[in-house]
């Protein structure tokens, strides 16, 4: 189980690109070229979950922060 | 006891600018500030660094940085503009110490020049199964500029003077070398199949 969580984070990694189809493309510049990339790439999970922990650290700073103010003016 | 919030580099955050992160939060905003601008924040972040784990840090930065100077955005470009320039500046101080380490573009523009002007066919890709890591390739060997411009203008969002102020160009120089990096994307491209 440890090693199919583990290869799933690494697949979230390197396969940033959903499976795409085989196939002859043709793209007229480099643009599209980027454009059609950028759609495939998938935003990895992890970062929300990084950002909503974060986050949360932050609003438990400033808890702590009023209430050392508090203290502080007694 | 909780760790002072910091981003991936070890960076602080200052605890006056965190307060408005959290407000906004509470608000709601920072979701869909994220949901609207992740995917092109970490696309221009993989591309740019050409490392997964590097985006994947550097865009948790960008937000967390985004979040907490949110009362410093006064409206005068649009968000993924001021999302773009927090993340430029953060891609190009992880960059300066880790680029020019173990990436080595091909700053002479003059083969470039010099070589066929396949922009006008299109670009073939026999599979596009590959296409993430040819076109990684591609901007590898670009210079820094070249790199970065293409991506910004890859963004339909952003018009040439939004591009332009993120890159310190003007407009005409922003079209200039645009031509040159088109030209030089298409020839690494077609070179490296």
């Amino acid at each position: 189980m440890k090693h199919h969580s583990k290869l799933g984070q690494k697949q979230e990694h390197i396969g940033e690109h959903k499976a795409q189809t085989e196939g002859m493309r043709e793209f007229e510049g480099p643009e599209e070229a980027l454009r059609f990339d950028a759609e495939q790439t998938v935003v990895p999970q992890e970062i929300e979950r990084r950002l909503a922990e974060s986050v949360k650290q932050i609003r438990a700073t400033e808890r702590r922060v009023w209430w050392r103010a508090l203290f502080e003016r007694k | 006891m909780t760790e002072p919030v910091a981003t991936s580099d070890g960076t602080p955050l200052e605890g006056r600018q965190s307060g408005s992160a959290a407000g906004a939060l509470a608000q709601g905003g920072l979701r869909q500030l994220y949901e609207e601008h992740s995917r092109a924040i970490y696309y221009l972040a993989l591309r740019y660094l050409g490392d997964p784990q590097k985006a994947e840090d550097a865009t948790h930065d960008v937000f967390l940085k985004a979040f907490s100077r949110l009362d410093q955005f006064r409206g005068e470009a649009n968000l993924r503009t001021w999302l773009y320039r927090i993340a430029i500046n953060h891609c190009r101080n992880l960059g300066q110490s880790w680029h020019s380490r173990n990436v080595h573009a091909n700053s002479d523009d003059a083969i470039w020049e010099n070589a066929p002007a396949r922009t006008d066919s299109p670009l073939r890709v026999l599979e596009t199964k590959e296409l993430g890591q040819r076109i990684q390739k591609t901007l590898d060997a670009l210079t820094e500029e070249y790199r970065l411009l293409l991506l910004l203008v890859a963004d339909e969002e952003l018009s040439y003077e939004e591009i332009g102020t993120l890159v310190g160009q003007s407009v005409d120089a922003v079209r200039g070398k645009l031509h040159r990096a088109r030209k030089a994307f298409a020839a690494h491209f077609e070179k490296n199949p």
